[in-house]
């Protein structure tokens, strides 16, 4: 890996990943006790391939709570709304919260380069600098790690809208060919 | 989530049994900051009945693998497997946290 290719959260409105063309749609009330209640109800519509046993439900959960938390400040009365559509090849997830937005997510992004230098050079004295990113906002709960396995996983792009408040995740999963071997040589 | 103590010797072993997310993870670092008033000076988490971990969970290994760093207590977390190891793998932290494959490696380490 290079430092060109350290990913990082972009902002695009008009992101393709904004399509809510054929997508599934639900919404929830920004109730905290419920996030993992509300991801299964959401990821028990993507066949097992791409389960990967439980991680697809973790990373959609990260997503929820972020905005849950992070955006509607876990009131109730403020919903979330989420878009999502999958097959045995993609994940696709858009949740948009009531919220002021992801104010710091420059911030976030130049926290994760300096993250990434440090992993790319195994320097994990350094990294121990930047293992969370925390803001005002983080209470004793947070873990500030969300988002890094977020830009891994979702290796189709983490897009917020202009706003801040919305953010679309795709991941690809490529088929596996069983029993069928190529040799170039 | 169960957490339970057993003890090796001089090492304090912490069995994490269930599901670590967003709503139980803090009980693992009140857990440890407990047992630091104790003195303990070799630790082991073992993971290995660990089969979900979200970024809660991993907040709690990496406050309680920074403070054990301060204080030079000796730490290992012990097999980290399936979707857990993936979501270390994914936040890039394979290399930060002292990992051993097995509770037999971790206690060789701790007891060095």
């Amino acid at each position: 890996m290079t430092l060109e290719k350290i990913k990082k959260i972009i902002v695009d409105e008009n992101s393709p990943l904004f399509d809510t063309t054929g997508m599934f749609y639900k919404e929830f009330p920004s109730d905290f006790r419920q996030i993992r209640y509300f991801t299964l109800l959401i990821v028990q519509k993507a066949p097992p391939e791409i389960k990967e046993i439980n991680l697809l439900e973790q990373q959609i959960s990260e997503v929820i709570k972020n905005a849950v938390k992070h955006g509607n400040k876990s009131n109730p009365d403020k919903k979330i709304k989420i878009w999502y559509s999958f097959s045995d090849e993609h994940a696709h997830i858009i949740v948009q919260d009531e919220g002021e937005g992801f104010k710091e997510l420059e911030e976030w992004n130049d926290f994760n380069e300096k993250r990434q230098k440090c992993f790319l050079e195994q320097n994990f004295e350094e990294l121990g600098k930047y293992v969370a990113f925390m803001t005002d906002h983080s209470d004793e709960y947070d873990g500030g790690n969300a988002l890094f396995a977020a830009v891994e996983y979702w290796d189709e792009g983490v897009v917020y809208n202009k706003k801040k408040n919305g953010v679309a995740v795709k991941k690809y999963f490529p088929k596996r060919r069983i029993g069928y071997y190529y040799d170039e040589a | 989530m169960e957490l339970k103590i057993r003890k090796h010797e001089e090492t304090y072993i912490i069995d994490v049994n269930g599901e670590m997310d967003l709503y139980n993870s803090y009980k693992l670092k009140e857990l440890v900051m407990k047992m630091l008033e104790k003195k303990i000076m070799r630790f082991i988490i073992n993971l290995e009945k660990v089969e979900y971990i979200d970024s809660s969970g991993i907040g709690a290994l990496i406050y309680v693998s920074s403070t054990l760093k301060k204080m030079n207590i000796k730490f290992m977390i012990a097999n980290i497997h399936g979707s857990v190891k993936k979501v270390i793998e994914l936040t890039k932290l394979i290399g930060y946290f002292p990992i051993a494959n097995s509770l037999e490696d971790a206690i060789k380490a701790v007891e060095a």
